[in-house]
């Protein structure tokens, strides 16, 4: 492809030839997926039944040269290699290249990289996949027994349309990015929506900023092509000049373009969209997805406690004695009770295939013990093994009884091999939160 | 690298320079004298209470509310012309708002962060349900915008009017330049009036201890929200910033346009949310996105013709000649005048509420001793003990004293929820309801005077909505008033009277002032709040014996002690209000 337009090539200085050179490799590096996570994905992903989260797994890869967390340490280490890397160049026969075709092709790389980056995060909020609906066990522990993080997931989670319209702006910004002349409009988009992202992220603790941050410095390399432009016309108030470089396309070089464009937005915005809307109705990836004890869930009072065959009254503050049980949708049933908690605590985007790796019911919050639990329905059994990291290898086995249906008997051995007899009854709980505030409510 | 110097002899732009001083068509000129008149109408204050806030301000003894006021109104015509709606500054405190005409509601002014924000609510005195006086209709959504409605038909009126008596003017260049002033001061003060409750942050209090024993899903979706910023209180500060940088970027010509983005931006969002969480100023928040918007306007066409058409773009702006000293001595007058107000004393008055009495919080530190979550380790009604059970509709399940002046408790048994959002900027503190409203799960708030001499407690429920809603259903207003004479309150005696003291002075010296004094000049009607009377014995506060007459007239008999919970929610640095 060559340029069009006019013969009057810009006039790059010395020193303006030499910063490019370590930004465009700087750039070029940092948008690279360059991570010790790509192979995995790549042949770990099976491509024929891809799932939406692998494609969220793509978008997410970043320069990632340490493995573990994201660490400024990696862009550390891109400009180590930027700056030698231009060094060679200055010296070599490149140095004379077509800098104004250069810097196209630079800022392309960048735009398509933010672009699939922020559709990434865009497509699992229209679709709220990223912050679900709080289950019944975190609508039953007390406000403070959250971390930060977690109360700003739950937050999100209650509104989903208001989730959908965030990640729509996202959307947007992406699909804005995907052309020239938008591109900057996108990169503002994403300047101040990502801004507050990178600021809640460092004020919830969540564990976000950095990619965040990543993101942000990508829409700012974008969005300085015109600064100047448009610092000159609304600001100064003066006759601007627009853009003169046209990257002019013809023949193959016209189609080949074409069809990249259209296979980007079919990959990571048509099929990605349309595997997580079937997730959402299908397979909510924050919570498991084996169904639980049939029209079992709910929140249950434990009326009756006997251990060992002692029976514990209603307590405030004995550790052995449950308070309440819940039991979700799916296969968790979690405890209320004054044993002390060890949180487990993950806080940024992961999806995980595996029910038994799905804690983010957990994840964040004290207060309730968790259990993911087998149904034998035969005998009647039900066998708990604790979710929560710390507490590995915590099994009971509960034979269960259901004379109602609102009531649950439960008998067997408990973690510390003591045999326990619980009586549960299920409570009618309403929650403001899923009933309209215009209303007047009695709660 | 292209630049962007004067480009002489293209054709384009003195096609443009031509185009830029020809006359306006018909069309534009009729469009802009309604557009003129619909955003003087907007910006503009026309109730009654802003003019009188602004005249009894007293600017030596000064209450961030005063300014903030100042900054919060929007078109209210409703009002004007004599309708009801929620109304426009809206501190009336809950008990308060029975004496005025048509009844005004509790609403609330609140501030907008870039995550959202919710508010009160607008009443209606015509419905008859238990409580529901203090909640909107059901009506149409875009009914919430009929003031914007209003001042467009008084546009197009107006623009009408002008068009038959105007057959001379070919533009209105300057009009349009002033116009624009009139809307970026509006939008900017309006802004910063908000920021400031944020970067100093009392808009969104930190949880108080009732709050974090109390469940996630015992809160109204409203107050999830506020709660959710609250925890957070540099996040709210950040906020701050955003919202006062975005206001002063559009005190200045050059940087307009940028504030204006950033406002839409950040309003934009809110609005969002208001709709989202149900809060109840998305009115409010989509006024400055109007406003922004309509800034933006101006530079639309050429960033348009820069970016998207890639053409040589001359912009065509045209002022007032500032050498005239008269106008060059009121612009800097008037930027002077708007900074020292908002800027200096708004900073002032915003740093003594939140050191000395964050508006949504209570001020007067409670009884030293009396600290902290409380187990109810024995609880008697009428001389029957009642044993621990979380299914009992009348024992204490656990209770809690704040820093300041309220004994919260949970009770297994229902209460009519405040839907309201606990703003306004009451100045007592049994009227500072955030801790109690949006509160479900059986949660009990208590405002107490401690009558430290005889130890004793004088509590009222800060629910007001229960007891109304139990009381009585039914209209507000009018009839309301003259059925219950202000009678002077006697359940407290004159001796506990005097060992209690002047509710008013009991915060910090420095955060007195003249609001302040005016509304505890009012002394409190006698009102149905459920209230108790209860003698308190302790040594250091780690055990409570609470013995005395409950609400329902029985005697209890409780017995608190106090135990250390540690909370996974991590406290903040920075802490409002003054308690030791």
């Amino acid at each position: 492809m060559s340029k069009t337009d006019t013969k009057q090539s810009s006039q790059w200085t010395e020193k303006e030839k030499a910063i490019f050179r370590f930004f465009f490799l700087f750039f070029t590096l940092l948008a690279l997926p360059l991570s010790v996570d790509l192979f995995k994905i790549i042949f770990g992903v099976n491509w024929l039944h891809i799932n939406y989260s692998d494609i969220f797994n793509l978008t997410r890869l970043s320069a990632k040269f340490i493995p573990g967390d994201d660490s400024f340490i990696n862009w550390l280490i891109i400009a180590v290699l930027a700056l030698i890397g231009s060094l060679a160049w200055a010296k070599s026969r490149f140095k004379d290249a077509d800098y104004d075709e250069l810097y196209y092709w630079l800022r392309v790389i960048v735009r398509y990289r933010l672009a699939i980056g922020i559709i990434g995060y865009g497509i699992i909020k229209v679709f709220p996949l990223q912050s679900p609906f709080p289950s019944i066990s975190n609508l039953n522990t007390a406000y403070g027994d959250f971390t930060d993080w977690k109360i700003f997931s739950m937050s999100l989670g209650i509104v989903p349309g208001y989730e959908a319209f965030l990640g729509g702006v996202e959307v947007l910004a992406g699909l804005l990015l995907l052309f020239r002349k938008t591109a900057t409009i996108g990169a503002a988009i994403i300047l101040v929506f990502t801004g507050n992202v990178f600021i809640s992220n460092l004020a919830y603790e969540g564990g976000e900023y950095i990619y965040a941050f990543y993101l942000i410095t990508l829409a700012l390399f974008v969005l300085w092509f015109d600064a100047q432009r448009i610092y000159n016309l609304v600001s100064l108030e003066r006759p601007t000049l627009p853009n003169k470089f046209k990257p002019a396309f013809a023949g193959t070089s016209r189609i080949v373009r074409l069809a990249g464009k259209a296979l980007i937005i079919f990959f990571f915005v048509v099929l990605y969209g349309f595997k997580a809307r079937t997730a959402i109705k299908n397979d909510q990836y924050q919570f498991p997805r084996t169904p639980g004890l049939a029209h079992a869930a709910g929140i249950y009072n434990v009326s009756e406690f006997k251990i060992n065959n002692k029976a514990l009254p209603y307590s405030a503050t004995d550790s052995v004695r449950w308070k309440d049980v819940v039991f979700e949708k799916w296969a968790t049933f979690s405890i209320r009770s004054n044993r002390p908690v060890a949180i487990d605590s993950a806080n940024y985007e992961q999806v995980f295939a595996d029910d038994k790796d799905r804690y983010y019911e957990l994840a964040g919050s004290a207060g309730r013990h968790y259990y993911s639990y087998s149904i034998d329905s035969v005998n009647q059994v039900l066998t708990l093994e604790n979710k929560n990291h710390h507490y590995k290898g915590e099994k009971l086995v509960l034979n269960y009884s259901r004379p109602d249906t609102a009531t649950i008997i439960l008998s067997g051995i408990d973690q510390k091999q003591d045999s326990i007899y619980v009586v549960l009854n299920k409570i009618d709980k309403k929650y403001p939160v899923q009933l309209s505030r215009r209303k007047s409510l009695k709660l | 690298m292209s630049d962007n110097k004067q480009h002489s002899a293209n054709t384009e732009s003195t096609d443009k320079n031509i185009q830029a001083a020809q006359p306006w068509s018909a069309g534009k000129k009729f469009g802009f004298r309604v557009l003129f008149i619909l955003f003087l109408a907007m910006s503009i204050p026309f109730s009654g209470n802003w003019y009188t806030n602004v005249f009894q301000l007293n600017w030596l003894r000064p209450h961030y509310r005063d300014l903030y006021d100042i900054a919060r109104f929007q078109p209210s015509f409703v009002t004007l012309f004599g309708g009801q709606r929620g109304g426009d500054i809206t501190d009336a405190p809950a008990e308060k708002s029975g004496d005025k005409k048509g009844g005004k509601h509790k609403k609330q002014a609140n501030g907008i962060s870039d995550k959202a924000k919710t508010a009160g609510v607008s009443g209606n005195k015509n419905n008859t349900t238990p409580g529901a006086d203090v909640f909107p209709p059901e009506r149409h959504w875009l009914l919430d915008y009929i003031d914007w409605g209003i001042a467009l038909l008084i546009g197009l009126v107006g623009g009408l009017i002008w068009t038959l008596f105007d057959r001379k003017s070919k533009s209105y260049p300057i009009l349009y330049y002033w116009i624009r002033v009139v809307v970026r001061y509006r939008a900017g003060i309006g802004i910063i009036g908000f920021g400031f409750t944020k970067l100093f942050p009392t808009q969104m209090p930190y949880p108080s201890l009732g709050l974090l024993n109390t469940n996630f899903g015992d809160f109204t979706t409203q107050k999830i929200y506020w709660l959710s910023v609250g925890i957070v209180p540099w996040y709210q500060v950040f906020g701050g910033i955003v919202e006062i940088v975005a206001g002063t970027l559009l005190f200045f010509r050059r940087t307009t346009t940028y504030g204006a983005i950033l406002l839409a931006a950040a309003l934009g969002d809110i609005t969002f949310v208001n709709y989202a969480y149900d809060g109840g100023v998305h009115v409010y928040a989509f006024y400055f996105v109007l406003l922004s918007l309509f800034l933006i306007a101006d530079d639309v066409p050429g960033l348009y013709n820069l970016l998207i058409r890639e053409k040589y773009t001359v912009p065509f702006k045209v002022y007032p000649d500032f050498k005239k000293p008269w106008l060059r001595y009121t612009r800097i007058g008037l930027k002077a005048l708007t900074f020292i107000i908002f800027f200096g004393v708004l900073t002032y008055t915003e740093v003594i509420n939140f050191k000395y009495d964050p508006y949504k919080q209570p001020a007067t530190a409670g009884v030293k001793k009396l600290r902290g979550n409380y187990r109810v380790t024995e609880f008697k009604v009428n001389g029957k003990d009642i044993p621990y059970n979380p299914l009992d509709t009348t024992r204490w399940q656990e209770a809690t004293f704040e820093n300041w002046t309220t004994l919260t408790f949970r009770v297994n048994k229902p209460v009519q929820i405040d839907p309201s959002n606990g703003g306004g900027s009451p100045m007592r503190d049994l009227q500072r309801t955030f801790e109690i409203s949006g509160v479900a799960g059986g949660q009990r708030a208590y405002y107490y005077y401690a009558d430290t001499i005889d130890k004793v407690l004088y509590l009222q429920d800060k629910n007001a909505v229960a007891a109304r809603g139990g009381a009585r259903g039914g209209r507000r207003g009018g009839n309301e008033s003259k059925a219950d004479k202000p009678k002077k309150d006697n359940w407290i005696s004159k001796t506990a009277l005097a060992h209690i003291g002047d509710e008013n002075h009991m915060i910090d010296k420095r955060a007195w002032s003249a609001r302040r004094d005016r509304e505890f000049a009012v002394p409190p009607r006698e009102s149905k709040r459920n209230k108790m009377t209860l003698t308190y014995d302790t040594q250091d506060g780690s055990r409570v014996i609470l013995s005395g007459i409950n609400e329902k007239k029985d005697s209890i008999y409780v017995v608190l002690d106090r135990y250390e919970r540690k909370y996974v929610l991590p406290k903040s640095t920075l802490v409002a209000g003054k308690y030791n």
